[in-house]
């Protein structure tokens, strides 16, 4: 059971919205699950209001987001208004964590969006389809090669907001990779190559932490031929183990 | 039955306190400075008028000095420092740097603080911009009778900005203390830059203000409703230039949108830190520090100037952010139990 004060019953609904007002207890079911995220307490430690972190914060010039507002939401334990900010507001931050590098009493501001992005995931609320709908190229690119943005993906139409800098996408960017020591870079289909395993293990840890979950949720269609690529790759795997395994029945790395 | 006479270090508010109440009782004292003078901080300098006194720090310190140097009772040694310090309570040996020899019944460390440096905050445009400085410059401004001149060409300025708590109460660079007097000096320094150039409009950016007990009035009210300076509820992001004028990043958390503003000239109220020799007197004396880097003290309740070793005492703010006025009072306070020998006899009963 929460602390903060009960509302009364039935909640007293927005007289401007047609929205149904949300029950008291999603509210709560909500905010236990915040305060109970294993970073929690250790994020936000107390607020004087001095504004740095918004002073600081990219987003809060381009957009209706202020660091210093989740926090003191979250220090209020203002149900409704961490609801609201859950709506929106939290999608603006780029999580670059500057806020937390200011706050004169190491809060992590940051740190306590991620947290409500991951609660907000978990309990389905309709931001988070409209929010993430978008991201869904970038969220396969990185769930099937290990890497968001290929260099191949950048180009004129892709960026216009880039003005006169765009010419640099006609580089003969495959003989610069070339140049470049490493051979995990030589190439134009993703950032880097990663390696059959690496992929495998990265598929584990995000089946383990519960991202493959967040990613059912958010986007079904997505899950599928994400799941399809990963049964792929580990079959992959399956076999390559199986071809190189010598007679004591380790593998030859 | 020979006294030997009592060991004072340091020469400021604290230390003088101590030595003067030692000599007006008949007692001896000998008195070790670092610094060529004595006077402490509010001499070596160059504070303008105290606070809450309004008096020039060189008649109201300047006038302890005085009496110090003229009480016959105690021995003033400058450019000392204490290189070993071994025995017990009543018979101690203090070895100076230049090998002299000073046989004490007991000491009192009034060791004082260092200033915070600003360059630990780089954010805040000190050490980058000239026309960023500290309240200490901006003493030394007023003292000197120079007036409040902008650094970088001599111009007074037309808006000034006072930013608190610069190396107070922030964990980021590990200071979590508040240094107490920062406040009230500020908002006095506020009226003093309002009467000696009307002209000027001065902004303090806070996040608590801390003009505590009596200060209230005299201070922070009075800053406000007779000489019109602004206070605005935001700590600073950062301080840069257009290239003419600083230009100050900010919060404003009443409309709760980032601004960014113009000044002139922008004063750091920079905070007090544990004195940067407090680990080599720690060695030296035998006593503890606390976590925070200051002299450690025993509970007031039986002796206010115990340090964790019997015949040491602490004074000033050499255990932590202090004022003037309180570091005059522990500083006698101090006096007392080295007299008396406060505290030697219950160590001695606990071992």
């Amino acid at each position: 059971m929460t602390a903060h004060a009960k509302l009364p019953t039935p909640p007293i609904a927005d007289p401007v919205s047609d929205r149904a007002p949300v029950p008291q207890e999603a509210l709560e079911a909500i905010f236990d699950d915040i305060r109970k995220h294993p970073l929690y307490d250790h994020e936000i430690h107390g607020c004087l209001n001095c504004g740095i972190c918004t002073a600081t914060c990219p987003s809060a010039q381009y957009y209706d987001y202020s660091p210093r507002e989740i926090v003191q939401l979250l220090w209020t334990e203002n149900l409704e208004g961490i609801y609201d900010a859950m709506q929106e507001k939290i999608w603006a931050c780029a999580q670059c964590y500057t806020c937390a590098a200011r706050c004169p009493f190491e809060n992590s501001p940051g740190g306590l969006v991620m947290i409500l992005r991951e609660v907000a995931i978990k309990h389905e609320l309709p931001s988070v389809k409209e929010v993430l709908r978008p991201f869904s190229r970038v969220l396969l690119k990185v769930v099937t090669t290990g890497n968001q943005l290929a260099p191949n993906m950048i180009t004129r139409d892709a960026f216009p907001d880039w003005g006169p800098n765009v010419t640099k996408v006609d580089a003969p960017l495959m003989v610069l990779r070339k140049a470049i020591p490493m051979p995990t870079m030589h190439t134009l289909d993703t950032a880097w190559e990663v390696n059959l395993r690496t992929s495998v293990e990265l598929y584990t840890i995000w089946e383990a932490t519960g991202v493959l979950k967040q990613l059912a949720t958010v986007d079904a269609n997505l899950f599928d031929v994400v799941s399809d690529v990963m049964d792929e790759k580990r079959d992959e795997w399956e076999e390559w183990l199986e071809d190189n395994q010598d007679e004591d029945g380790d593998t030859d790395d | 039955m020979t006294e030997r006479p009592i060991l004072i270090v340091g020469g400021g508010p604290a230390g003088l306190a101590a030595a003067q109440a030692v000599g007006t009782s008949g007692r001896k004292a000998v008195l070790v400075e670092k610094a060529a003078a004595l006077g402490g901080a509010p001499i070596l300098q160059g504070y303008a008028k105290l606070v809450p006194s309004h008096e020039w720090a060189r008649d109201a310190i300047g006038g302890m000095v005085a009496r110090v140097q003229q009480n016959a009772n105690v021995t003033v040694l400058t450019d000392a420092q204490v290189q070993a310090f071994a025995g017990e309570p009543g018979r101690f040996v203090a070895t100076l740097k230049d090998g002299k020899r000073i046989e004490a019944e007991a000491a009192i460390l009034a060791t004082g603080f260092t200033h915070f440096d600003s360059l630990n905050k780089p954010e805040w445009g000190f050490g980058t911009y000239p026309d960023v400085v500290t309240t200490v410059q901006v003493e030394q401004m007023i003292s000197s009778g120079k007036g409040i001149r902008c650094p970088s060409d001599g111009r007074v300025p037309d808006r000034v900005a006072i930013l608190l708590c610069v190396g107070s109460r922030d964990r980021q660079i590990g200071r979590e203390w508040c240094s107490k007097v920062c406040c009230t000096v500020s908002a006095n320094m506020a009226m003093e830059i309002r009467e000696l150039s009307p002209q000027t409009n001065v902004y303090i950016y806070y996040m608590d203000i801390r003009t505590f007990g009596l200060y209230e009035g005299e201070f922070y009210w009075k800053s406000q409703e007779e000489a019109k300076v602004k206070y605005i509820k935001a700590r600073i992001a950062e301080v840069t230039s257009d290239g003419k004028r600083l230009v100050v990043k900010g919060e404003d958390t009443l409309v709760k949108r980032p601004i960014t503003i113009p000044f002139d000239l922008v004063v750091h109220a920079i905070g007090m830190d544990p004195n940067v020799d407090n680990m080599t007197l720690s060695a030296v004396f035998g006593v503890t520090l606390n976590r925070y880097g200051y002299i450690d003290k025993a509970t007031p309740y039986a002796q206010m100037a115990q340090t964790s070793r019997p015949g040491v005492y602490v004074a000033g703010a050499a255990t932590g952010p202090e004022t003037i006025d309180d570091a005059i009072a522990q500083g006698q306070a101090a006096a007392l139990a080295a007299m008396t020998r406060a505290g030697v006899g219950l160590a001695r009963a606990a071992e």
